[in-house]
């Protein structure tokens, strides 16, 4: 905040101020969040090689893993993740929770991908959009003393949402054999549903206080292990290890699309935390645009088709943006953020969390007398650690044998540092990552 | 702050809980039918 607003402007005028503040770095985060999502759905693809779908999910599982410990540590430090624990422990069973409901429903869109295709399974698992908005609702107070405009705009949108999706389900029929269509809407319905129950955890954690940072660190622990389980069980040790070691030179290119996908995801933390789940979930699901571009511009996708699967998947995808838009343009008043601040004391009553906490980390700001996170010598190891694991199999990788239009690809990582620059600086500069 | 049992609980009797773990387990199932 400007120096001379915080000595001359009064304090309601400021609150007002602050909060308009973070609404609109949660729409920033939400639209990097798209960016970055979009981004790392794109290594799945290789799942057209010939390696389980299982086991393409447990790679990236390992990237994220990695990403979720020592991303963490390099912004902030492993010391601020144990403060946040000390003061609401019970969050680590939600923050697990939501890292098992991430594994299935990851694991649910490479199945997906591999039937349907990435540009026609994206839209229909970003229907969890429309989940989050109802457990917002319901749950956390969301879109309550909103107004008829503001409420409109969030219903409308997600009812757009709903008519692109369907659109693009039925451009799905025609594609494949029938069987394993209707097991790729299913399987991308699924994960939708799952990624939206995933929200609930993400809004009990940023109303009690937590940390984005500290989250995802223990959400970490749910996916790696719910997917190791779900890899054993599904192929048993010895055949796995047998596929990995297959593998292994494309390892490095999906532990990649988990990294990227954590740097997505903690952009889509922070929206959830400041533009609460029923608008930061939408707004990151601009992922599908993200997707479509990839899709269709790096890895040749819909090339070949008809025109009318083209115009569906384009009209399709456009409703579902022009719903995105109308969820954005329709941010919280202080009436609703008023709703949002009773359900944070009900948590923090139900948990015994400290209100004035809750309170401060709500507004993005530490508590008066906090001690300040710091780096230490465990954090520059798990850094130095994740490092030299994708190094060794960086050295180990080839370029798959795929047709790729790098030109298209290297522009998109373009944009993707692009996002991450303004935005990383705009959050750094209002919250400190707070 | 509460005591782990008390902690224990209100997770327990809290429904938000409850609709996460019921949705985990039909993503499950639905990943077995898939299979």
């Amino acid at each position: 905040m400007h120096p001379d607003s915080s000595t001359q402007s009064p304090p309601a005028v400021q609150d007002v101020s602050r909060s308009k503040k973070l609404q609109l770095l949660g729409i920033l985060s939400g639209f990097a969040a798209g960016a970055w999502l979009g981004a790392a759905e794109a290594p799945t693809k290789l799942v057209a090689i010939g390696i389980s779908p299982m086991v393409i999910s447990l790679i990236m599982v390992v990237g994220v893993f990695l990403a979720r410990w020592s991303l963490p540590a390099l912004i902030l430090g492993t010391s601020s993740v144990r403060a946040d624990v000390r003061r609401a422990p019970h969050l680590v069973i939600w923050a697990l929770l939501a890292g098992c409901l991430w594994a299935v429903a990851n694991t649910l869109t490479i199945f997906a991908i591999r039937d349907i295709g990435l540009s026609i399974a994206f839209p229909l698992w970003n229907s969890n959009s429309l989940l989050g908005i109802l457990w917002g609702f319901l749950f956390f107070n969301e879109l309550r003393r909103a107004g008829g405009r503001r409420r409109a705009g969030v219903l409308g949108g997600a009812l757009v949402m709903c008519l692109g999706a369907t659109l693009l389900a039925i451009a799905s029929s025609g594609h494949g054999p029938a069987a394993h269509s209707l097991h790729g809407v299913c399987a991308a319905l699924g994960a939708g549903i799952l990624w939206g129950a995933m929200y609930i955890p993400y809004r009990k954690a940023y109303l009690t206080g937590m940390n984005p940072l500290s989250f995802v660190t223990f959400f970490s622990f749910g996916e790696l292990g719910m997917m190791t389980i779900l890899s054993v069980s599904s192929l048993g040790l010895g055949p796995l290890w047998q596929e990995l070691l297959s593998a292994r030179s494309v390892i490095f290119w999906l532990m990649l699309g988990g990294f990227v996908w954590v740097i997505g995801d903690i952009f889509q933390q922070y929206a959830a935390k400041y533009a609460g789940i029923s608008r930061g979930i939408p707004l990151s699901n601009s992922n599908q645009l993200w997707g479509l571009l990839w899709g269709i511009l790096v890895f040749g996708e819909l090339h070949g088709r008809n025109s009318s699967i083209y115009l569906e998947v384009i009209g399709g995808s456009l409703l579902m943006m022009l719903g995105v838009g109308a969820i954005a343009l329709s941010s919280a008043t202080g009436q609703e953020q008023t709703r949002w601040k009773e359900a944070a004391i009900r948590e923090s009553n139900r948990y015994g969390v400290a209100a004035d906490f809750v309170a401060a980390r709500m507004d993005g700001r530490q508590l008066a007398g906090e001690v300040k996170p710091s780096r230490r010598v465990l954090d520059w190891l798990l850094v130095v650690a994740a490092t030299s694991v994708f190094v060794i199999f960086a050295a180990m990788a080839r370029v798959p044998q795929m047709s790729l239009h790098w030109a298209p690809a290297a522009l998109l990582t373009a944009v993707l540092f692009l996002f991450l620059i303004v935005s990383g600086l705009a959050l750094w500069r209002t919250t400190r990552f707070n | 702050m509460q005591p782990n049992t008390t902690r224990l609980a209100s997770i327990l009797t809290d429904i938000h809980f409850w609709v996460p773990v019921a949705v985990l387990l039909g993503g499950l199932l639905l990943l077995r039918f898939i299979r």
